[in-house]
């Protein structure tokens, strides 16, 4: 027994993206308390942008490093992912910091506390007040997701799923518009949340009652060593991926994502479609590859029947939707039945393809909500179908950019998407999973009709009497649909580059 | 293999009990204080559990934070918000409640039933070899906090920030307008063009009910005098102008009591706002 206690070894440099974004929001609480109001937005947006900016620098030039440090594992599909939760927090901070595009301000609410509908809340909007608050949340969030992927320890990915969580449910409140279906979505997104995440504290008590440890490795190890099944690592290994499926949006966890993404400011929706969904597949991946990666028989018919049930379930319930932010929302569950198909491959072909995909997902997801939030009627946003129709007469540049990401999220040849889908199909026909391929298949053309679908509606059917005016957003909006467009056309027709990087990063650390 | 003693098996199985009833209360019970002092008393036997286990640390943790910080806040909450107020139990689902009971069952017995075919037969470790590794249980805490698990230390920082950062922009009021002083209130009254108390309801000696207008000198009504809710369900009360009409007669001796005179009808009747 020794009496002096060994100072943890950690890579301070393999981990500064992380304590970057950290430092900063930290620092954003303090300029809260300290800056006066008015220059105060301005100070956010500073920080918010230099930090997301110097931490995707400062992982650029890690972009070699292989490290485990504590709990945290510096890997290929952690940097690569890091590096993706990055930038499109990058151009969703952007989104956030358009205010030209509502007459009133910005998208949020000038004060979260103030009754909906209250003459504070009326007075307070006249005065241009504003929720400077989601900026250093923000940040949090994208620390929390960081750690996400890289977390190597059920208790550290747990705590980072709630640095994760815990923001994404005050900024969906926050709405400007609509608050009272805002404040719902953030409840509702907060109760589940809570639900799923008791549920992932409770596996993980069991999978460390089994190995008696909470690292990843560990847990591959025990298992190893104790091939005998017992109840213990299946009810552990069902509740930890029910928690992570959950954030993932899978069916039959994904009750909450069709009234979160439409209660939420569409900044806020685009940020937790594109976003989230890296930061949860980067945790999934890493507890299924590295944690049960030797143990994948047992667990792949279960996700297979997950797989086709999202795929199916998210592509059909689609069709029958009229809010624009709903068909998404029930979208993103499809897209989330895709890129699970990649994940079941478990082969380092199945890593790279996720990546990839959710790569050409986020920006996608992104430039469309941007589209969204531009579209608006009466001050808020026109969000129901009808609205959209006769669009492309009206605002030709706009709809055909929608048109993109639509034709994006169809997998239509030429967009990321399509490259995207053929990425995870190859390498699940790699890992034998052809029924799941072809279930994917027929699910990609029950969804390309709700895609084309809006492309009809906007393209060739007449304008209504009194619809939507299309704003003229500020340079924030536009250069969020310029990348997202740019993104989407160069992924579909010059994959090459990003397709290399992640089959350069497609192997977990152990 | 340790085996369990006497005092430890009496100890358990009060605890159990205790625990599982005060869980149970808690979602059973209708009132939220109840709700909370159920949920006290679950987190105190749990706490005598963990201390019975040969892990003080936790139990002490438990009671200290648990029972008596965030009960404590919980119950401050309770209070502000209102002790009486109840939740309503309308099931805007149909069939939801039936259906979560049974799904809740279900998952319990699965759990149950896989947890004691996993736990059952197998040798009890115990706490002490693991506690006398640094020489004590909060030494051996302490010891793995600030080594193997110090990034889960660390990071549980953002974590409070974030959550006290939430509840101050969901709950904060910053003063949007200057604070009224005392001499503002005075200036609002005397601009207000009445400054004393608003006359009170009633008409005569007939009725004094809240909802009856007073009448002015000229005869008028005093809509004013009715309580400003009333008015805004228009529960004014019509005034029986010919009682008023009696009444003046009868005090200037134009009219005599008797049964001459044709008796005024006393009937209130219903006030508009009533429903029959």
């Amino acid at each position: 027994m020794d009496d002096v206690l060994i100072a943890p070894d950690i890579d301070y440099l393999a981990v500064a993206p992380m304590i970057i974004v950290g430092v900063t929001a930290v620092v954003g609480v303090l300029v809260e308390a300290f800056a006066p109001r008015r220059p105060r937005r301005g100070i956010q947006l500073v920080l918010t942008f230099g930090a997301l900016i110097a931490a995707f620098v400062v992982l650029i030039s890690q972009a070699g490093t292989r490290v485990i440090t504590g709990s945290l594992a510096i890997d290929g599909p952690s940097l690569v992912l890091q590096g993706l939760i990055l930038l499109i927090a990058i151009v969703s901070a952007m989104l956030m910091a358009e205010r030209r595009v509502d007459p009133a301000g910005d998208a949020f609410s000038p004060r979260a506390s103030a009754l909906p509908g209250s003459e504070e809340e009326r007075v307070l909007s006249t005065r241009g007040f504003m929720q400077t608050e989601v900026w250093p949340l923000m940040l949090f969030a994208v620390v929390g997701m960081m750690l996400f992927t890289a977390a190597n320890d059920l208790l550290v990915m747990f705590i980072a799923l709630e640095i994760m969580s815990l923001p994404l449910y005050l900024l969906a409140g926050m709405s400007r518009r609509r608050r009272l279906l805002s404040q719902e979505a953030a409840l509702k997104y907060f109760i589940l949340g809570a639900f799923s995440s008791a549920f992932f504290i409770f596996g993980a008590a069991m999978l460390y009652g089994f190995s008696g440890t909470i690292s990843l490795p560990g847990i591959a190890d025990a298992l190893s060593a104790n091939p005998g099944q017992t109840p213990l690592i299946f009810i552990g290994f069902g509740l930890v991926v029910i928690g992570l499926l959950f954030k993932v949006g899978a069916v039959p966890f994904h009750q909450w994502v069709p009234d979160v993404y439409q209660g939420s400011p569409s900044a806020v929706t685009a940020f937790m479609a594109a976003a989230v969904k890296v930061a949860a597949f980067g945790a999934l991946l890493r507890f299924l590859y590295v944690a049960f990666g030797g143990a994948r028989w047992d667990w792949q018919p279960a996700l297979w029947i997950i797989a086709i049930a999202t795929m199916l379930v998210g592509s059909i319930l689609a069709i029958t939707q009229t809010d624009i932010k709903r068909m998404l929302a029930y979208s993103s569950i499809a897209q989330a039945g895709f890129i699970l198909v990649g994940v079941i491959a478990v082969n380092p072909e199945g890593v790279a393809a996720v990546m990839f995909y959710l790569a050409a997902y986020g920006f996608a997801t992104l430039g469309a909500f941007a589209v969204i939030s531009l579209v608006r009627q009466d001050g808020g946003e026109a969000t129901h179908l009808s609205n959209w129709a006769g669009l492309g007469k009206r605002s030709p540049v706009l709809a055909l950019s929608m048109s993109l990401f639509m034709l994006s999220f169809a997998g239509i040849p030429l967009t990321s998407g399509f490259i995207g889908k053929f990425t995870v199909f190859e390498a699940a026909i790699l890992a034998d999973a052809v029924p799941l391929v072809i279930v994917g298949v027929i699910a990609s053309i029950i969804a390309a009709f709700f895609y084309v679908r809006v492309i009809v509606l906007m393209f060739f059917t007449e304008p209504a009497e009194v619809g939507p005016t299309v704003v003229l957003p500020s340079v924030f909006t536009t250069l969020v649909l310029a990348i997202s467009v740019a993104v989407t056309v160069i992924l579909g027709v010059f994959p090459q580059p990003v397709l290399d990087l992640v089959e350069q990063a497609n192997v977990f650390l152990r | 293999m340790t085996e369990i003693g006497t005092g430890e098996a009496i100890v358990f199985w009060v605890c159990a009990v205790l625990s599982v009833t005060g869980a149970l209360g808690l979602i059973l019970s209708r009132r939220t204080v109840h709700s909370a002092l159920w949920l006290a008393l679950t987190m105190i036997s749990l706490a005598v559990l963990y201390i019975a286990n040969a892990a003080p640390f936790l139990g002490m943790v438990q009671i200290i934070v648990y029972t008596g910080a965030v009960m404590m806040l919980f119950l401050f909450v309770l209070m502000v918000v209102g002790v009486d107020s109840a939740d309503s139990l309308v099931e805007t689902l149909r069939g939801q409640r039936v259906a979560a009971i049974l799904l809740a069952v279900g998952f319990g017995v699965l759990l149950t039933a896989g947890l004691g075919s996993a736990l059952s037969g197998i040798p009890m470790a115990g706490l002490d070899a693991a506690n006398a590794e640094y020489g004590g249980n909060v030494e051996g805490i302490a010891r793995l906090l600030f080594s193997d698990y110090i990034i889960a230390f660390e990071i549980v920082a953002a974590l409070l920030i974030t959550a006290a950062l939430g509840a101050l922009v969901l709950t904060h009021r910053e003063r949007w307008r200057p604070k009224l002083t005392q001499a503002d209130l005075m200036r609002q009254r005397i601009a207000s063009g009445a400054p004393g108390p608003l006359p009170t309801p009633g008409v005569f000696a007939r009725h004094n009910a809240v909802d009856t207008p007073a009448l002015l000198p000229d005869g008028t009504l005093a809509e004013q005098s009715v309580p400003a809710p009333l008015r805004a369900r228009g529960d004014l009360r019509p005034v029986d102008i010919g009682a008023v009409e009696e009444t003046r007669a009868l005090t200037e001796g134009e009219a005599v009591f008797g049964p001459t005179v044709t008796p005024v009808a006393d009937d209130p009747g219903a006030s508009p706002g009533e429903r029959s």
